[in-house]
């Protein structure tokens, strides 16, 4: 990265005898939008609030824009948030609400005011709510001032900390497109704190996975999705398969794995569909869901079969899920087919699945 | 639930509302009528005569005195309010933001002082207050010259105590309004660039307002029916309304003046609050917490 606009090294943060951060190091590119990612207590948030400077770090150094940012505070930094729960004053109305940065900075009456008409016309808000109040207001408005308030300062980086969890589906993905078309246009630096990697994969650019206060893999959302670091990432997208193998260097540069469970044997998986930090504990073949079929004739070359028995279905509309249970496996297996009007399998049928080892991905916990 | 426009129909409703519209009509609106009804009475030896005119009106409108009286007593009740809200706020803004370690013993303390009988507690401050007392003996050992302070039997000792044992209403009220700040109003103030000083005029400050408000309602009117500071603190210098009424039933036996001087009280005190509510609820009609 030529010039990054945040340069956090060795961030470390301790609450008492709690270490929430464990030295975490994170470049954030000019205009880039990242998306920082993790299960509740992970300490995503709190870096976001270090970098807002609402936390100083105990350890480790930020710099914004090249400038060192210990003892600044968030007032004077070039960065603005726009908060979980909104956090707009109440008391004000929504132009006061979207123009205090400006009154504080002592901005024109003229230039204030064409200020904020330009964020509603961003945010597509009508100009009859600049005189309400923000509790007179839809969560989807308020949402949009929210981000007119954040963004009227011209910040070069706006955090975002989880500003959609409390809104509903429809209403989450209307505004998930519209934050990507807004980063499109202004070309500021987006960092979002999220737990939805579905939601961060949509819209980042480069995605930080966070567990207990450390940075597992930081990777476009390809990356994340086909090259996942370990079982936590992997797992973390969404519900997939691990099938556990032993795995030896191959000749190739690939890596040889075999299954207790599977009789046809050995295959040679390639290096680039192998973690870089392929772990001896814990080795296990990634499969994914949409990669099962049922076997109901010959195997394909190559292919590796397990047997066993269905013990649930739920048909999604376009797909349908299976879970069938095998023995030797704690997990159920998931498999993700085609929706259909005719259901493959029953309830308890006894049946052979069958995947392609080759299109699989190595990694260990 | 929803209030029928014909709600009297329904039996249940009635029956559940009864029990409280007897009491609040038997132990307030009577009284309130006896009262009033007092008023157009006259006393003879020291006897009520049931006449209906309009004497002891026609005697309270044309003495300055009584009036003079109903004035001190507002004046004082207002500077009461002041005081007492400009010592709850700051007290109040440290219990709810800083003092996070003593903060529960603090406040068993406010507690305990408040539960402790207001005679006891104005008993006491006359051994402060006194010529001989403790503060003049404090400061003469500070240096200052003997007998500085003459503040026992005056307004101002009067004003002490009734700011010392008004006070704790405030303090609890805006206390309470603080609390329910959400911590991230404050930040979001921070992060749009306003200073420490700034967030508390721009978010802190008016958020409180409905502790504000509550707590200067309370020690206003419980300011206006001060009885005890002025006869222990004040010495009956410069008595205040409810010493007034309780000469007029008592030492001069005269009912009817006595009812008319207490509905004169009444009726000023609801003006004023009135007139204080109207002004509160053009202010924060739309301000509501967002959901």
């Amino acid at each position: 990265m030529a010039s990054p606009i945040i340069d956090a090294s060795g961030i470390v943060k301790d609450y008492g005898a709690a270490r929430a951060l464990h030295g975490v190091s994170l470049q954030i590119g000019t205009g880039e939008f990242v998306a920082l990612v993790g299960p509740s207590g992970c300490g995503k948030t709190t870096l976001l609030k270090i970098l807002a400077g609402f936390e100083e770090p105990t350890d480790g150094r930020l710099e914004i824009q090249g400038k060192d940012m210990r003892g600044v505070p968030a007032a004077s930094r070039p960065t603005r948030m726009v908060f979980q729960k909104l956090a707009l004053f109440p008391h004000k109305t929504v132009a006061e609400n979207i123009g205090f940065s400006l009154k504080l900075q002592k901005v024109s009456k003229t230039e204030t005011d064409s200020r904020i008409r330009t964020m509603l016309d961003l945010m597509h808000l009508k100009p009859d709510y600049l005189e309400r109040y923000p509790a007179q207001l839809s969560g989807g408005e308020q949402q949009r001032v929210a981000l007119a308030r954040a963004l009227v300062s011209q910040p070069s980086v706006l955090l975002l900390d989880e500003p959609m969890s409390a809104l509903d589906a429809k209403l989450k993905k209307s505004l998930q497109a519209e934050l990507k078309k807004l980063h499109r246009e202004l070309g500021t630096s987006f960092v979002l704190v999220t737990h939805d990697l579905e939601e961060a994969m949509m819209l980042a650019d480069r995605i930080c996975v966070m567990r207990s206060g450390h940075v597992v893999q930081v990777g476009t959302p390809a990356d994340i999705y086909y090259r996942p670091a370990n079982m936590f990432v992997a797992g973390f997208i969404g519900e997939t398969n691990f099938l556990p193998v032993t795995a030896t260097a191959a000749t190739d540069g690939g890596m040889a794995v075999t299954s207790p469970l599977v009789v046809s044997g050995k295959t040679t998986i390639a290096s680039e569909h192998v973690s870089p930090s392929l772990s001896a504990k814990g080795t296990a073949l990634l499969v994914r869901p949409e990669t099962i079929r049922f076997v109901k004739g010959d195997a394909a070359p190559g292919e590796w079969l397990l047997d066993g028995h269905v013990e649930e279905y739920f048909i999604k509309g376009a797909s349908t899920q299976y879970r069938i249970r095998v023995q030797g496996l704690d997990a159920a297996v998931i498999m993700d087919l085609p929706g259909s009007i005719v259901l493959p399998a029953a309830v308890g049928e006894a049946v052979r699945i069958g995947f392609d080892p080759v299109q699989a991905f190595l990694l260990s916990e | 639930m929803r209030i029928e426009s014909k709600s009297w129909n329904d039996p249940v409703l009635v029956a559940t509302v009864a029990p409280l519209a007897v009491v609040m009509v038997a132990f307030f609106l009577v009284p309130l009528l006896m009262t009033a009804v007092l008023t157009f009475q006259t006393t003879q030896y020291y006897r009520l005569v049931w006449t209906w005119d309009l004497k002891i009106w026609t005697e309270v409108f044309s003495k300055p005195h009584y009036w003079t009286i109903m004035l001190r007593t507002v004046t004082m009740a207002l500077i009461c309010v002041v005081l007492t809200v400009l010592i709850a706020f700051p007290v109040a803004y440290a219990l709810a933001t800083r003092l996070k370690t003593f903060k529960t013993q603090i406040q068993i303390l406010i507690i305990f002082a408040f539960l402790t009988d207001a005679v006891l507690k104005t008993f006491g401050w006359i051994l402060i207050l006194d010529k001989n007392g403790v503060a003049n003996w404090l400061l003469m050992h500070l240096g200052f010259p003997p007998e500085m302070l003459n503040l026992l039997f005056t307004p101002t000792g009067t004003m002490i105590g009734m700011v010392y044992n008004l006070v704790a209403y405030p303090i609890f009220t805006i206390y309470l309004s603080l609390v329910r700040i959400d911590r991230d109003l404050v930040l979001a103030a921070y992060d749009a660039g306003a200073s420490r000083f700034r967030t508390f005029f721009e978010v802190t400050l008016p958020l409180s307002r409905p502790g504000l408000y509550s707590g200067a309602v309370l020690v206003f009117v419980l300011s206006l029916g001060a009885f005890l500071e002025p006869k222990v603190l004040g010495g009956g210098t410069s008595p205040l309304a409810s010493e007034l009424i309780r000469q007029s039933f008592e030492t001069r036996v005269n009912w009817p003046l006595g009812a008319a001087l207490t509905m004169v009280l009444i009726t000023t005190g609801a003006l004023m609050l009135a007139a204080c509510a109207a002004f509160a609820l053009r202010r924060t009609a739309t301000t509501r917490r967002p959901a």
